[in-house]
Formats: C-alpha cells, structure tokens, sequence
C-alpha cells in the first residue's frame, strides 16, 4: 500500500518513456495518455477509499536518495494533498480526452511529463524533491507554449519561464539555507518536511526566509503586481496547457502556502497576513474588473481565475474553520468550473479559429446544447447557488465576518465580483443573432459530451450535497487549526 | 407521508423540468402536447399535495408543523445546515396559492407559447421557476430559502431572455439577475452576521427565533437593514427596482407567474418569516414602510405615463409591493402576506389578460395603438374589468380589503404621512389602470385592427382567476365588514394590533373608495371619448415619462465608471507593472553592455586592466604584511 503514491507520481511518465522507447504512433500514445490517466485516477480513488480523516499524513513512503546531503524520496499524503491529487487525477483524462484527434507527438508527451510533475509537487514532502517536481512541471509548459501556442507564443512561453523562475530561484536559496540551518544544528543534513518544521529560527531569518517561499507561490498564484505574465500567457496556451495553468498549477501556489507557509513559518506568517489579506482583497476586485473589458476569452477567464484564487488565499488567510474549508473547497471547485469553461473555449476555437468576444454572438440559437454547458461552467463560475462555489464562497463569506466586519464587507463583493464580466461575456458570446463567425457553429458531439458531463455532474453535487465532500477534509482541517491555536 | 409530500412538492417540479429539459436539448422530440402534459401535470399535483397540507392545517392548532429533513447540507465546525423543509401555515397559505396561480398561468401557457420553437424548453424553465420558489417558501433555515431565492433569480433570468436572439432581451436579463445580486450581497451579509451572532444554536428559522434575544441588539437593526436589502433587490423597491420594467421583455405568462404573482412577492414572504426579528426593531420597520410607501407613489406616478400595456402592469406591480412593505414594515404581517394573496389572483389576471389582447393584436403592445377592444374579446374585457375593480380598491372586490387593511393599520399605528400617501397613490392607482382599461377597451381605435381568436386554454383560466379576484377579499374582511379576519387569524403571525372602531374604519374604507372613484372619474374625463400619447410637454411630464432618468443616472454613477476603470487596469498593468520589470531587464542589460564596452578588443585597454589589477594586488599584499600578523 506504500508504494501506491509512487505509482500514482511516476505511471504517467512512464507512459511517455515507453512510449518514446517503442516510438508509438499517435493512437497508441493515446491509448497511453487514456489508460495510464485511468489507471491513476483509479489508484486515487482507492486512495481516497481507505483514507482516513481523522489521521493526518498517510501512504507515506520514505526511501533514501542522496544520502550525503539528508535529500529523500519522501511522499505522503494528508487532507490538504487527497483533495488537489482528486482533482487532478479526475481533470487529466479529460484533457486526453479533449485531445483526441491531436496528431502531435510533443503534445503528448509533454501533457504526461507535467502530469507527473504536478502530482510530484502535491506529494512530495522532502523539500529538495518538492523543488524538483515543482521545475519539473514548469518545463513541459514553457514547451506546450513555445512550441504549440499562438500569438507571440515564444515571447510569452519565455516571460512564464523567467518570471516563475524567478520566485522558485528565491524559494530554492530558502530551502538550502534551511537545510544548512539543519546541518549546524544537528550535526547533518536533512531536507525532509518533519525535521525542517522541527528547526526553530530567530525571528529576523525567519522572516526572510519565509520571504523565499512566498514569493515563489505569490509569482505562482498569482497575486496582483506579480500577475502580468498571467494573462499573456494563458491568452497563448493551448488548451490542455492553460486548464492546467489555472486549474492545478495556480491552485499549487495556494497549497504551498498551506503546506510550507503555515508548515514551516507558522508564527512568522503572523507578520505577513495584514499584507497578504490586503493583496488579497484587492486581487479579488481588481481581477474582476480587468476582466470587464477583456475582448479575448482565454484572457478574461484568466483574470477570472485571479480573482478566485485572491478569493482562495483570502480564506487561507484569514485563518478560522469557515475560511480555510471554503478556501479548500473552492480550490476543487474552481478547478472544475475552471476546467470546464476553458475546455470550451478551447472547443470554439477549434470551431471558429477565434476566442474574440467580439467576433462570436447567437451560438446559442445554431448549439443549444453548447450554449447550455457554457453558461453552466461560466455561473458556476459566478457561484450560483447549486454549484460547489457557492458554497465555498458563503462558507469564506462567514469566515472574513468572524475576522472582522470590513474584510468580511469586502469578501462579500466576491458575490458581485464575477458577475460584473460573466454576464455581459454570455451575451456577447451565445446570445444575440450568430454572427458570420459562429453561423455553421456545430454542436457538441460525443467525446465533446463524454469530457464535459463528468465535470458538470461533479460541480452540481458538490452544489446539492457538499456533506458529502467536506466530511472527507473538515476533521484535519480542525486538527490544523487547533494545531495553530485558531480553534478551540 | 405528509413527510413525504412535502418533499414530493418541492423534488417533483425540479424532476420535471430535468426530464423536459434533457428531452428539449438531447432529443429531437418536440411534440406540444407531450410538454404540456409533462408541464401541466407538475403543478397540479403539487397544487393537490399542497392543499392536503392546507386542510391538515386548518384541522389542526397553530403549532402543528410538518418537518421533512432529506440530508445534512453542511456541516462545517458550528455550520450546521440540514437539506431541510419546513410547513407551517404562513408557508402552507404561500404554497397553496403559488402552486394553484402556478397552475392556471402553465394552462394559459400551453396557449400561449403555441407554436414557439421553445415550447419544451419554456416549461422546462416554467417547472423549475416553480420547484425554487417552493424550495424559497419551504426551506426549514435561511440558509436553503437563499438557495431558492438565488435559483427563482436564475428562472427569471433565463425566462426575461427566453427570445435570446433579440441582445435586447438579455440586457434586461442580465440587469434582473445582476441588480438581484446587488440585494443579495446585503442579504449574505445579514445571514452572515445572524449566523455568527447565533449560529451555534442552530439556524433553522425554529432555532433562530428561540435564541433571538441572545443577539447583541446593536447588531440587530443592520442584520434586519441588510435582509430587507435583498428584498429590495427581490420585490423591486427603490432603489434596485430598476429591473423590474425591463423584466417585461419575458413572455406574458413569465411576466404574469414570476414578476407579478409569485417571486417578487418573495422579499415581503422573507419579512414575515423574520417577523421574531423585526418585532425587535421597529425603527427598521419604519424604515422599510417608508421605502415601500415611497415605492409605491414613484411607480404609480410612473405608471400615469406610460403607454406598453405591460410596463404599466410592471410599475403597478412595483407600487403595490410598496403598500405590501408597508404593513410587514408596521407589524401587519398577516395583513401584509394577505394583499400578497390577492394581489397574486387580480395581478396575474391582469397580465394574462393584458397577454391575451397582445396576442389577439398580433403582438401589440402600446395601448395607444389599441382601442375598443370590448365588443372583439368580451370574456377578456369582462374579467379585466373585475382585475381593474380590485387593484383599485372598489368592494367588495378583493382588492379593496386587503388595500384597506394596511391602510387602516398604518393609520391606527399613528403613521399619518404613510397612511395619507398611501391613500394619494390609491387615487393614482384607479386613475392608471382605468386609464389602461379605458383606453384599451372603451375608447374607440383610431386605426382599424384585425384580431386573432384567443384560445380556451388561455381563456379559463382568466375566468377562475377573476372569481378569485373577485371573491378572495372576503377571506380577510374584518368584523367591521362583517367577515372575521379567516386569513390573518389562519396564518397566525407575530401581528402589532390596534385597536379601530367600526366608525373609524368605515370613515377610512370610505375615503379610500371616494378617492380611487375620483381616479376613475379623471381617468374617464381624460380619456374616456378619445386618447393620445402622453407628450413631454412641461419639464415635469418630460420627466415621469422618462422614469425619472433613473436608468441613465445609474448607467452614468455604475456602468461606465467599470468600464473605464477596467481599461484603466489594463494600462496600469502594462505601463506600471511591466513598465518596472522591463526597467529592471534594462538594468540588467545595461550593466552588460557597460562590461561589454570593457571588453573592445584593444590592447592598449587590456594592457590597463592588467596594471590596475597588479596595482590592487600589490596594494593589497603590502597591507597584508604591515600587518602584525
């Protein structure tokens, strides 16, 4: 049963490996892609089956790897990694899905070396295999944009690069010297998650630090004035690439914070969460009223997604049982909604050649069913009630009131935020008479149907019966909380 | 099995519109009669389910409450929520009614939307308006109500753009759900702050009024300020009625089921339910009759000049919500939750008759276009002239009781100035809607038009609405009229009573009868022999008939200042943002090329760098030695 968290990080590439080694046709990449992404999904929900709440970090597996410098293979998984890895896994074949007929070879396999990087970032607990899963993953995007992007795709694919690696640079130098500290005052080095929690440091290195790893995960998010190779960037990603950027890799800032932030730097954060409450507060408006004027669909849901994830670092950080499960809560939920609505965009381009707001209008009159879908993901989105973001944002709305009468004030005009663009964006882009662009607009067909319903399904539940998935986080969540003394 | 019908009334319109839904977009069936049937048989059983509740409730006392819990929501630290639904008698009497008006509106439907591309998917929308609003009126917590309240906002924007071809359409749409939104941002923080005050006793409306006083009575005027913000939003008062006109782009029946009967009654249901709550703050109260008064006169001048037969009906609707507040905001709850009954009967009535003349003038819609109308389409006549009698408050018709009961109340309660508006907007109201009527049936056409035969389907249930115009007032006569207030004693709310005698309450019912006769008789003086558009010939009349140039001050104060702070955004970024990271890369590139200048190629330059380089290191070894190592 240890070995399961192995297999799950390391089938995907493995996939690609053999599929290098016997230099596979397309359909047998595919069937690769498929059946490997199957399999792990599988694996996680066993995973899920015999994960137990109440009892902290599970599946471990510790192995060592470079033993002169403490570095280990060191994989487990808790509350807080169950829920992204659920997402990810469930999200991956999909997007093989979504690129059934695509003829080539890189794409795929790049799409499988990120998926193993992704998953390696979310469970691995040593902090030097962290780093490296966390590059790993950037790699293949910064070719999935270069190479199969559009429209100043390899200006763009180089700013992601630099400005990501930028922040992870600052995290890695954190690291290091963590592991040093280590070193002195044990006598040897270690990198594993436990011992580096165990060291305590004065105040002033701790803050600095701290500093590291947050600006890598902030440039990752991203939060406001750290956030302009975002919109650039998923404006020139293929699709499979930018449901990626927005629902898993920008979700990845979020959980380094939890992890790492509050892991490593728990008092030290104190002195960071006026800041970042405010970066915060002002992500959730300003991103939204980008978004406003935005003519180009990818971009819009980009801002978009700012916006929700200020909203998703607001809950962490605020710090009390509502927020922390809306913000985990919305971090799945988003991801789904956010999936589904950029694989359709996606889907129009394919159609039409373009995601310029202004060249669509009247799908919804030649594709009702598309039309349909569409404005599901794109309320979901705007967290109507039935959908899992809704939840997510009443229980952060809760939250920000027990912190403080103004925060809350302002968490609530996420209730608003959204809905300032989605609306006007669903009239301009399904509603009105079809333009010449969108007039032979076809439908959705099968394998459109087979990717799409799954993630619509699994939004609706989560909006109708969100016991159900909250049960299996809330227990450690509070044991978090008590752990930090912000729950009695 | 009460138990289960409870559940049953709310799962069944859902499951309904689900099925007609998926059949309407994964099947090419597009038979009439199939979504009729499917989308009639709905609402009749829930009205049947719903009745059986009713009776039990009349055999009962007033404690008896059917409780249905179908999962745990949420459960979250002290956020507990149960998917939870609740009977009682003031939902029972809410239920009762939406799910009978219901009824007959998806009957007059079926004729209605004949022959429309959309048939299928408009009772697939009409089912699922009707699941939210029972999920609103039954929910067990605030918390599952706001759910409902959201999803009849998401039935009402889909249904206002229903022609999604026209992009007019979904403007209004898209400002129905958005200023809705705005209401509800202020009702999520009032239930926010309700639940962090209480919350840990429990959030069902039954745990809620147990801990009331546990409140911090500071906190309880905001958190009854910013519910009623959402009715605001809700029930169209000012100032986030501005939807409600525009809403009139939806087909007929929506206008008549959803913006007249049922869902913008939602925010004075809402207030009855928090009678606890708003019994411990009558300043509020005060505050919400004052806007609902307020409202009521601005729409009722409003509606003097209009001249779509619909906005009229949408401004009267807005206008007599106001007099609704005003009893809920004077402690007349039951008196408030009564003209909310009879208004739905006269209300929806006028509707599907104002939907019958359009579409027997093959969608006309300005009464001015229209004329003489009486001797074409008697039935729709004869039962728009019982509507007109009870919205203006003639007796016996039903309109007039509960009109007089808030009126009496507001008087009594010593609120001389809500009362004497309410009495100048009763005179407004027989002045507009015979005004209306006149022009649309007595007065002759100035051009000749052909008409359609209207369809049964569409026509009975005019005729058992206007029955029910006509005799529902009697519910709720008082002793003075020599009924014994069924309706008030039956729902049993929190009421503030006052005591009126006979003579008074007869000198009142007077006056309000003398003065919606003035209205009449003005509104026949005027248009009586002939009619013609108002013109804005005085500043005044420029105004009422523009609205007030509310549309325009809000898109000046909201709308565009968001557009121009987005594009503004989108500068700062690359000006500010990217303007200092390539700063910072100009650096980087401009310390290369100055070390790049180092390096030219000549020798006599490098002969240079070598003497400074031994010069240093010559410097250097010297100041090692002296020292006194």
């Amino acid at each position: 049963m240890n070995m399961i968290l192995t297999l799950i990080i390391f089938i995907p590439i493995l996939g690609a490996l053999l599929g290098s080694l016997v230099r596979a046709s397309i359909p047998l990449l595919r069937l690769l892609a498929i059946v490997t992404s199957l399999f792990v999904l599988g694996l996680s929900w066993i995973l899920a089956w015999y994960f137990d709440p109440h009892a902290g970090m599970q599946f471990v597996h510790i192995a060592p790897w470079i033993q002169n410098y403490g570095i280990t293979y060191y994989v487990g998984v808790d509350a807080l990694s169950l829920v992204l890895l659920l997402m990810i896994t469930l999200i991956m074949p999909l997007l093989y899905l979504y690129m059934w007929r695509e003829k080539r070879h890189g794409y795929w396999y790049n799409m499988m070396a990120l998926q193993t990087g992704v998953l390696g970032a979310v469970l691995s607990l040593d902090l030097i295999l962290f780093y490296l899963f966390w590059e790993t993953m950037l790699l293949p995007v910064f070719i999935m944009i270069g190479r199969y992007g559009n429209t100043d795709n390899q200006y763009n694919a180089m700013r992601i690069v630099v400005m990501t690696i930028f922040g992870s640079m600052a995290m890695l130098f954190s690291m290091l010297y963590m592991g040093y500290l280590f070193f002195q005052s044990h006598g040897f080095w270690s990198f594993s998650y436990n011992d580096i929690a165990s060291l305590s440091l004065d105040p002033r290195t701790s803050i600095v630090v701290a500093a590291g790893f947050l600006l890598a995960f902030a440039i990752k998010i991203p939060l406001p004035l750290f956030h302009t190779w975002m919109a650039p960037a998923y404006g020139s990603s293929p699709t499979p690439a930018v449901v990626i950027l927005s629902s898993i890799m920008a979700k990845l800032g979020i959980y380094g914070i939890w992890r790492f932030g509050f892991g490593l730097f728990e008092s030290t954060l104190e002195y960071y969460v006026t800041p970042l409450i405010v970066f915060a507060l002002i992500g959730v408006i300003f991103y939204a009223i980008h978004a406003i004027m935005e003519p180009n669909l990818r971009r819009m849901f980009a801002y978009s997604s700012g916006s929700h994830l200020s909203l998703i670092l607001l809950g962490l950080m605020l710090e009390n049982v509502y927020t922390w499960n809306g913000s985990l809560y919305l971090v799945a939920t988003h991801a789904l909604a956010s999936a589904g609505i950029l694989i359709m965009i996606g889907m129009i381009y394919r159609r039409v050649r373009s995601i310029t707001i202004d060249d669509l209008g009247g799908i919804a009159q030649v594709a009702p069913r598309f039309a349909f879908f569409f404005s599901f993901f794109a309320l979901s989105i705007a967290g109507l009630p039935g959908t899992g973001g809704f939840v997510a944002e009443l229980l952060i709305i809760i939250g920000a009131f027990k912190y403080s009468m103004i925060v809350g004030v302002f968490a609530a005009l996420t209730m608003i935020a959204a809905i300032t663009f989605v609306f006007w964006m669903l009239q301009r882009t399904l509603f009105g008479a079809p333009s010449t662009v969108t007039a032979g607009f076809q439908d959705l067909g099968r394998i459109d149907l087979l990717i799409l319903t799954p993630l619509a399904l699994l939004l609706l539940l989560t909006g109708l019966a969100p016991s159900l998935f909250t049960q299996l986080f809330e227990p450690a969540l509070l044991e978090m909380l008590q752990a930090i003394g912000r729950y009695r | 099995m009460n138990q289960t019908l409870l559940l049953l009334i709310v799962i069944l319109p859902f499951a309904s519109a689900a099925i007609m839904g998926m059949a309407y977009l994964f099947t090419s069936l597009r038979d009439e009669r199939i979504y009729s049937f499917i989308g009639i048989a709905t609402p009749v059983a829930v009205t049947l389910f719903s009745l059986i509740l009713g009776v039990q409730m009349l055999s009962n006392d007033t404690t008896f409450v059917i409780h249905s819990t179908l999962f745990e929501w949420l459960h979250i630290g002290e956020f507990q929520i149960a998917f939870s639904l609740m009977a009682d008698r003031l939902s029972a009497v809410m239920i009762s009614f939406v799910s009978l008006i219901g009824t007959l509106i998806h009957i007059y439907a079926s004729g209605y939307m004949r022959d429309d591309i959309g048939y299928g998917k408009f009772f697939a929308y009409f089912n699922f308006f009707l699941g939210a609003m029972l999920l609103l009126v039954l929910a067990q917590n605030p918390i599952i109500m706001f759910i409902g309240w959201e999803l009849v906002g998401l039935a009402s924007y889909l249904l206002i753009g229903f022609y999604h071809q026209e992009s007019g359409n979904i403007t209004a749409a898209n400002k129905a759900f958005i200023v809705n939104r705005i209401g509800d941002f202020g009702f999520v923080i009032g239930l926010a702050l309700l639940f962090l005050a209480i919350g840990d006793k429990g959030f069902g409306f039954d745990a809620i009024r147990a801990h009331i006083s546990l409140v911090d009575p500071g906190l309880l005027a905001p958190i009854g300020i910013l519910l009623f913000v959402g009715a605001m939003g809700k029930s169209a008062q000012i100032p986030l009625y501005v939807w409600l006109p525009d809403a009139m782009a939806g087909p007929t029946p929506v206008s008549a089921l959803i913006h007249a009967a049922t869902m913008v009654t939602a925010g004075v249901y809402m207030v009855a339910r928090f009678d606890f709550l708003y019994e411990l703050i009558p300043s509020v109260g005060l505050f919400i009759a004052t806007i609902g008064i307020a409202s009521a006169l601005f729409a009722a001048i409003i509606a003097c000049m209009q001249s779509d037969i619909k906005k009229i009906l949408a401004y009267s609707t807005m206008s007599q919500l106001g007099y609704m507040f005003v009893a809920v905001g004077l402690g007349a709850y039951s008196a408030g939750i009564f003209h909310v009954f009879t208004h739905a009967f006269f209300k929806a009535l006028l509707f599907m008759g104002a939907g019958a003349v359009i579409i027997a003038l093959h969608h006309e819609q300005d009464i001015f276009k229209m004329g003489g109308l009486k001797t074409r389409l008697p039935l729709i006549f004869a039962t728009m002239l019982v509507a007109t009698l009870a919205i203006s408050g003639i007796p016996p018709f039903a309109g007039f009781f509960s009109k007089d009961a808030i009126l009496v109340h507001a008087f009594a309660g010593g609120h001389i100035y809500i009362w004497a508006i309410g009495v100048l907007t009763a005179f407004l109201t027989a002045y507009y809607m015979f005004r209306l009527f006149l022009i649309v049936f007595i007065t002759p056409a100035k051009t000749a038009h052909r008409t359609t035969e209207v369809g049964m389907s569409m026509k009975w249930p005019l005729a058992v609405l206007a029955t029910g115009s006509a005799l529902t007032g009697f519910l709720g006569a008082n002793e003075a009229y020599g009924g014994s207030n069924l309706f008030g004693t039956f729902i049993h709310l929190g009421d503030r009573v006052h005591h009126v005698d006979h003579s008074t309450e007869y000198l009142l019912g007077g006056l309000s009868v003398a003065v919606a006769l003035a209205g009449m008789m003005l509104a026949y003086l005027r248009f009586g022999k002939g009619a013609s558009e108002p013109k804005a010939d005085t500043p005044w009349r420029a105004l009422a008939i523009n609205k007030f140039y509310i549309d325009e001050i809000y898109n000046a104060l909201v709308v565009v200042p968001l557009r121009y702070l987005s594009i503004l955004f989108d500068r700062f970024d690359t000006l500010f943002v990217d303007g200092t990271i390539n700063l910072m890369l100009l650096g980087y590139r401009g310390a290369a090329d100055a070390f790049g200048t180092l390096q030219n190629g000549k020798v006599r330059y490098y002969a240079l760098y070598i003497l400074i380089g031994i010069s240093l290191l010559s410097l250097a070894m010297l100041r090692m030695t002296r020292s006194p190592l």
